[in-house]
């Protein structure tokens, strides 16, 4: 398991859709988060589709990582599926971190071992 | 474990500032098949519900399926037929991105006090709750008529509810409940269906920077389906416990052919609201 927190000067910063809830006020896109791991779990339910990544560390202590989707409603219409991710998949997935320094961030792209990339195109939108 | 990489915490562009004010993303394009000409990566078009500078015919700032193009359908009886699947239509963002021209928002001292003191986390739609009248979610909506007496406001998302709109009715109870939809009598007026409201209650915010209303909001929407895909709707604004005068808005939604409603039931993991921090503001 490898997690980064990046605080990079000078990158862009994700400019997310409109969704039920302020963007802003839940995520700090200036502050970037990268996470490999295995999926946990994943929740196919509105307003978000979440998935969930165990980090543990050096110590063995088990961090549960949050990540949010866009609704289920707007990844179905982008071409994505309930089992487009699964529980058990190896991925890399690099989003913005939540205000509140909870382990919650939003999804921005979500690449699976092989190198595809799933969610892509909705991943960002917080609808 | 943690890699910690130094830098300097990015400060927004005044480029991506701009774009996070004046954006207008909609949730979808009806990608699911039925349409071959529309790829995911054309999914994203202004929702025709943040600035009326994104409601150009055609047009969805490059990035959005165009706009259904054709003569303004109608029904038998020679009214003009309003239903279809929508996107956008009220405000999103900021009320006052749809001021009419001359229209200015001057809000009481009591307004004012509420306004500066909402905060993002009690946003009745972070919260699952309805939008009200004016605001519209992100979510494609549908229009049903029936007849000469109803019509229908089918709201997919934030939340999966309905307004109802009586054609058959031509006054307003005399004390109705404060509801989240208000009690709404329509009458046509030539080809524009006049949609005027009362009886709301006052726990809706018009947008997402909280601009505020009292139980005594009166609401007349002009609904005009200028052509196929355009629907225009001017909202006048009515609270004097709130507003010093009146204002006019105008948002423009559009068709979205082949797009079906789908189920959003908000309320199932609702887990924003606890995280949200800070003053209302723009999304």
């Amino acid at each position: 398991m490898k997690i980064t927190l990046a605080f990079l000067g000078l990158l862009a910063p994700v400019v997310p859709a409109l969704a039920h809830h302020s963007f802003a006020a839940e995520y700090d896109s200036n502050k970037p988060v990268t996470i490999s791991g295995t999926v946990s779990k994943v929740e196919w339910t509105n307003p978000h589709a979440r998935f969930y990544i165990d980090v543990k560390d050096a110590g063995g202590k088990v961090t549960t990582w949050n990540f949010e989707l866009a609704s289920p409603n707007v990844l179905t219409r982008n071409g994505w599926r309930r089992n487009s991710l699964k529980e058990g998949d190896q991925v890399t997935v690099s989003g913005s971190m939540a205000k509140d320094g909870a382990n919650l961030a939003n999804a921005r792209t979500v690449t699976l071992a092989d190198g595809k990339k799933v969610f892509a195109g909705s991943a960002n939108e917080g609808q | 474990m943690k890699n910690f990489l130094g830098g300097a915490i990015a400060v927004l562009s005044a480029v991506a500032a701009f774009q996070l004010l004046g954006q207008a993303q909609q949730p979808t394009s009806p990608a699911t098949g039925k349409d071959p000409a529309l790829t995911p990566a054309q999914s994203t078009a202004p929702a025709g519900g943040s600035a009326n500078a994104d409601t150009k015919k055609g047009k969805g700032r490059g990035r959005g399926p165009a706009r259904p193009q054709g003569p303004t359908p109608r029904l038998p009886d020679g009214h003009v037929d309003l239903s279809g699947v929508w996107n956008g239509g009220g405000p999103i963002g900021d009320v006052a991105q749809g001021l009419m021209q001359g229209e200015t928002i001057e809000m009481t001292a009591e307004g004012k006090k509420i306004f500066e003191s909402r905060e993002s986390k009690d946003d009745p739609e972070a919260n699952c709750l309805p939008t009200g009248i004016p605001r519209i979610a992100p979510y494609p909506w549908r229009i049903v008529q029936q007849a000469n007496t109803h019509v229908f406001f089918l709201y997919e998302g934030n939340i999966h509810s309905f307004r109802q709109i009586f054609l058959n009715q031509s006054k307003h109870p005399d004390d109705p409940d404060p509801t989240w939809y208000g009690h709404s009598i329509g009458k046509w007026e030539g080809d524009t269906l006049v949609v005027d409201t009362i009886g709301f209650n006052d726990k809706f915010w018009f947008d997402f920077r909280g601009h505020p209303h009292s139980e005594q909001l009166h609401t007349i929407e002009r609904y005009t389906r200028a052509d196929l895909g355009t629907l225009e709707n001017e909202t006048t604004v009515i609270d004097p416990v709130m507003y010093a005068k009146p204002f006019k808005i105008k948002f423009t939604a559009t068709l979205r052919p082949n797009e079906e409603l789908m189920e959003y039931i908000c309320q199932e993991n609702q887990q924003d609201a606890q995280h949200l921090r800070g003053k209302a503001g723009l999304p």
